[in-house]
Protein backbone atom coordinates (compact mmCIF):
# COMPACT_ATOMS: atom_id res chain seq x y z
CA UNK A 1 0.00 0.00 0.00
CA UNK A 2 1.11 3.34 -0.60
CA UNK A 3 1.23 6.47 1.54
CA UNK A 4 -1.24 7.13 3.62
CA UNK A 5 -2.13 10.87 3.34
CA UNK A 6 -1.98 13.17 6.36
CA UNK A 7 -5.91 14.50 6.00
CA UNK A 8 -7.52 12.44 8.67
CA UNK A 9 -11.95 12.80 8.73
CA UNK A 10 -14.56 12.08 10.41
CA UNK A 11 -16.43 10.86 7.45
CA UNK A 12 -18.33 7.40 8.94
CA UNK A 13 -19.30 9.41 12.54
CA UNK A 14 -21.30 11.72 10.77
CA UNK A 15 -22.44 9.25 7.92
CA UNK A 16 -23.66 6.80 11.10
CA UNK A 17 -25.07 9.90 13.06
CA UNK A 18 -26.94 11.17 9.59
CA UNK A 19 -29.86 7.92 10.05
CA UNK A 20 -27.48 5.64 9.37
CA UNK A 21 -26.54 6.87 5.76
CA UNK A 22 -25.61 4.66 3.60
CA UNK A 23 -21.94 4.43 1.60
CA UNK A 24 -23.47 4.40 -1.86
CA UNK A 25 -25.86 6.83 -1.00
CA UNK A 26 -23.70 9.20 0.56
CA UNK A 27 -21.65 8.62 -2.47
CA UNK A 28 -24.30 9.69 -4.53
CA UNK A 29 -25.21 12.50 -3.18
CA UNK A 30 -21.80 14.25 -3.55
CA UNK A 31 -21.25 12.47 -6.98
CA UNK A 32 -18.36 9.77 -6.20
CA UNK A 33 -18.58 5.76 -6.00
CA UNK A 34 -18.90 3.69 -2.97
CA UNK A 35 -15.41 2.51 -3.46
CA UNK A 36 -14.14 6.31 -3.08
CA UNK A 37 -16.34 6.95 -0.06
CA UNK A 38 -14.90 3.53 1.55
CA UNK A 39 -10.97 4.98 0.81
CA UNK A 40 -11.91 8.36 2.30
CA UNK A 41 -13.48 6.77 5.29
CA UNK A 42 -10.26 4.40 5.67
CA UNK A 43 -8.00 7.07 5.37
CA UNK A 44 -6.37 5.77 2.18
CA UNK A 45 -7.69 8.89 -0.12
CA UNK A 46 -8.29 12.39 0.84
CA UNK A 47 -10.98 13.85 -1.69
CA UNK A 48 -10.83 17.01 -3.74
CA UNK A 49 -11.71 20.24 -1.59
CA UNK A 50 -14.92 19.98 -3.98
CA UNK A 51 -15.69 16.94 -2.03
CA UNK A 52 -14.79 17.67 0.95
CA UNK A 53 -16.72 21.12 0.74
CA UNK A 54 -19.71 18.80 -0.72
CA UNK A 55 -19.02 16.03 2.63
CA UNK A 56 -19.23 18.97 4.68
CA UNK A 57 -22.23 20.64 4.11
CA UNK A 58 -24.13 17.54 3.10
CA UNK A 59 -24.21 16.94 6.80
CA UNK A 60 -24.78 20.60 7.83
CA UNK A 61 -21.18 21.25 9.50
CA UNK A 62 -18.20 22.75 8.41
CA UNK A 63 -15.43 21.42 6.47
CA UNK A 64 -12.78 21.41 9.84
CA UNK A 65 -15.32 19.24 11.30
CA UNK A 66 -14.90 16.50 9.58
CA UNK A 67 -11.62 17.02 7.71
CA UNK A 68 -8.61 17.12 9.69
CA UNK A 69 -4.46 17.29 9.71
CA UNK A 70 -2.59 14.03 11.29
CA UNK A 71 -1.43 14.68 15.06
CA UNK A 72 -3.94 17.82 15.25
CA UNK B 1 -15.19 -3.67 -6.39
CA UNK B 2 -16.11 -0.86 -8.96
CA UNK B 3 -17.11 -1.16 -12.36
CA UNK B 4 -14.00 0.33 -13.88
CA UNK B 5 -12.02 -2.31 -11.68
CA UNK B 6 -14.17 -5.57 -13.04
CA UNK B 7 -13.12 -3.41 -16.70
CA UNK B 8 -9.77 -3.11 -15.82
CA UNK B 9 -9.72 -7.08 -14.83
CA UNK B 10 -11.71 -8.10 -17.93
CA UNK B 11 -9.65 -6.08 -20.59
CA UNK B 12 -6.27 -6.91 -19.14
CA UNK B 13 -7.20 -10.50 -19.07
CA UNK B 14 -8.80 -10.59 -22.48
CA UNK B 15 -5.89 -8.76 -23.82
CA UNK B 16 -2.90 -10.78 -22.26
CA UNK B 17 -5.03 -13.86 -23.56
CA UNK B 18 -5.26 -12.15 -27.15
CA UNK B 19 -1.51 -11.05 -26.72
CA UNK B 20 -0.13 -14.32 -26.19
CA UNK B 21 -2.08 -15.60 -28.87
CA UNK B 22 -0.39 -13.28 -31.28
CA UNK B 23 3.00 -13.96 -29.90
CA UNK B 24 2.20 -17.53 -30.97
CA UNK B 25 0.66 -17.28 -34.62
CA UNK B 26 3.87 -14.32 -35.61
CA UNK B 27 6.41 -16.85 -33.88
CA UNK B 28 4.90 -20.26 -35.59
CA UNK B 29 4.25 -17.90 -39.25
CA UNK B 30 7.84 -16.70 -38.95
CA UNK B 31 9.47 -19.93 -38.18
CA UNK B 32 7.11 -21.80 -41.06
CA UNK B 33 8.50 -18.97 -43.59
CA UNK B 34 11.49 -18.37 -42.45
CA UNK B 35 11.38 -14.81 -41.94
CA UNK B 36 9.49 -12.39 -39.73
CA UNK B 37 6.20 -12.96 -40.58
CA UNK B 38 4.05 -9.89 -42.67
CA UNK B 39 1.61 -7.66 -40.45
CA UNK B 40 -0.92 -9.08 -42.19
CA UNK B 41 -0.89 -11.76 -39.55
CA UNK B 42 -2.48 -9.23 -37.33
CA UNK B 43 -5.35 -9.04 -38.81
CA UNK B 44 -7.26 -12.13 -36.80
CA UNK B 45 -5.75 -10.42 -33.27
CA UNK B 46 -7.23 -7.37 -33.88
CA UNK B 47 -10.77 -9.35 -34.71
CA UNK B 48 -10.33 -11.03 -31.34
CA UNK B 49 -9.34 -8.11 -29.35
CA UNK B 50 -12.49 -6.18 -31.21
CA UNK B 51 -15.02 -8.49 -30.73
CA UNK B 52 -14.03 -9.90 -27.38
CA UNK B 53 -13.87 -6.38 -25.97
CA UNK B 54 -17.83 -5.54 -27.15
CA UNK B 55 -18.45 -8.59 -25.61
CA UNK B 56 -17.39 -8.12 -22.41
CA UNK B 57 -17.74 -4.43 -22.44
CA UNK B 58 -21.73 -5.24 -22.98
CA UNK B 59 -21.67 -8.26 -20.54
CA UNK B 60 -20.26 -5.86 -17.77
CA UNK B 61 -22.23 -2.81 -18.67
CA UNK B 62 -25.69 -5.33 -18.73
CA UNK B 63 -24.74 -6.48 -15.24
CA UNK B 64 -24.68 -3.10 -13.89
CA UNK B 65 -26.10 -0.37 -16.00
CA UNK B 66 -26.00 2.34 -13.71
CA UNK B 67 -22.35 2.34 -13.20
CA UNK B 68 -21.57 1.35 -16.82
CA UNK B 69 -23.05 4.73 -17.58
CA UNK B 70 -21.81 7.18 -14.57
CA UNK B 71 -18.27 8.98 -15.73
CA UNK B 72 -15.39 8.67 -13.81
CA UNK B 73 -15.26 9.76 -10.32
CA UNK B 74 -12.06 12.14 -8.86
CA UNK B 75 -10.39 9.12 -7.81
CA UNK B 76 -10.74 6.83 -10.62
CA UNK B 77 -9.82 9.83 -12.79
CA UNK B 78 -6.45 10.10 -11.02
CA UNK B 79 -5.63 6.75 -11.23
CA UNK B 80 -6.42 6.94 -14.82
CA UNK B 81 -4.14 10.04 -15.66
CA UNK B 82 -1.31 8.19 -13.46
CA UNK B 83 -1.73 4.62 -15.15
CA UNK B 84 -1.86 6.23 -18.56
CA UNK B 85 1.56 8.31 -18.23
CA UNK B 86 3.30 4.62 -16.74
CA UNK B 87 1.72 3.40 -20.41
CA UNK B 88 2.79 6.24 -22.57
CA UNK B 89 6.16 5.85 -21.39
CA UNK B 90 6.11 2.55 -21.89
CA UNK B 91 4.91 2.32 -25.15
CA UNK B 92 7.30 5.18 -26.06
CA UNK B 93 10.38 3.33 -25.08
CA UNK B 94 8.78 0.39 -27.02
CA UNK B 95 8.37 2.36 -30.38
CA UNK B 96 12.18 3.43 -29.91
CA UNK B 97 13.80 0.03 -29.40
CA UNK B 98 11.61 -1.26 -32.53
CA UNK B 99 12.91 1.92 -34.40
CA UNK B 100 16.61 1.10 -33.49
CA UNK B 101 16.08 -2.41 -34.27
CA UNK B 102 14.55 -1.39 -38.07
CA UNK B 103 17.47 0.80 -38.18
CA UNK B 104 19.89 -2.23 -37.09
CA UNK B 105 17.96 -4.76 -39.63
CA UNK B 106 16.02 -3.13 -42.07
CA UNK B 107 13.11 -5.53 -41.13
CA UNK B 108 9.97 -3.81 -41.47
CA UNK B 109 8.15 -6.61 -40.31
CA UNK B 110 9.56 -7.25 -37.61
CA UNK B 111 9.09 -3.23 -36.62
CA UNK B 112 5.25 -3.80 -37.14
CA UNK B 113 5.44 -6.51 -34.73
CA UNK B 114 7.28 -4.57 -32.30
CA UNK B 115 5.36 -1.58 -32.41
CA UNK B 116 1.86 -3.29 -31.76
CA UNK B 117 3.73 -5.36 -29.19
CA UNK B 118 4.45 -2.62 -27.40
CA UNK B 119 0.72 -1.21 -27.65
CA UNK B 120 -0.14 -4.74 -26.43
CA UNK B 121 2.23 -4.22 -23.30
CA UNK B 122 1.68 -0.95 -22.35
CA UNK B 123 -2.04 -1.12 -22.84
CA UNK B 124 -1.72 -4.30 -19.95
CA UNK B 125 0.83 -2.05 -17.90
CA UNK B 126 -2.35 0.61 -18.07
CA UNK B 127 -4.77 -1.77 -16.82
CA UNK B 128 -2.84 -3.50 -14.24
CA UNK B 129 -1.65 0.33 -12.77
CA UNK B 130 -5.04 0.95 -12.73
CA UNK B 131 -6.58 -1.84 -10.78
CA UNK B 132 -3.11 -1.41 -8.20
CA UNK B 133 -3.72 2.31 -7.70
CA UNK B 134 -7.59 2.12 -6.99
CA UNK B 135 -6.20 -0.47 -4.21
CA UNK B 136 -3.71 1.62 -2.94
CA UNK B 137 -3.69 4.80 -0.64
CA UNK B 138 -2.93 8.12 -2.63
Amino acid sequence: MGKRPPITNRVREYRERSGAMSQAALGEAIGVTRQTVIAIEQGRYSPSLESAFRIARLFGVGIEEVFGWEGE
Amino acid sequence: MSFREKSAWAMAVLLGAAGLYYLYIVRAASAAIGETAPPQIAILFVLLVVIGAVVVQTVLALSSPKAAGAPADERERIAGDRAGHWSGLLLATGVVCALGHFMAYGDGNALFHLIAASLIVAQILEYGLEIFLLRRSF
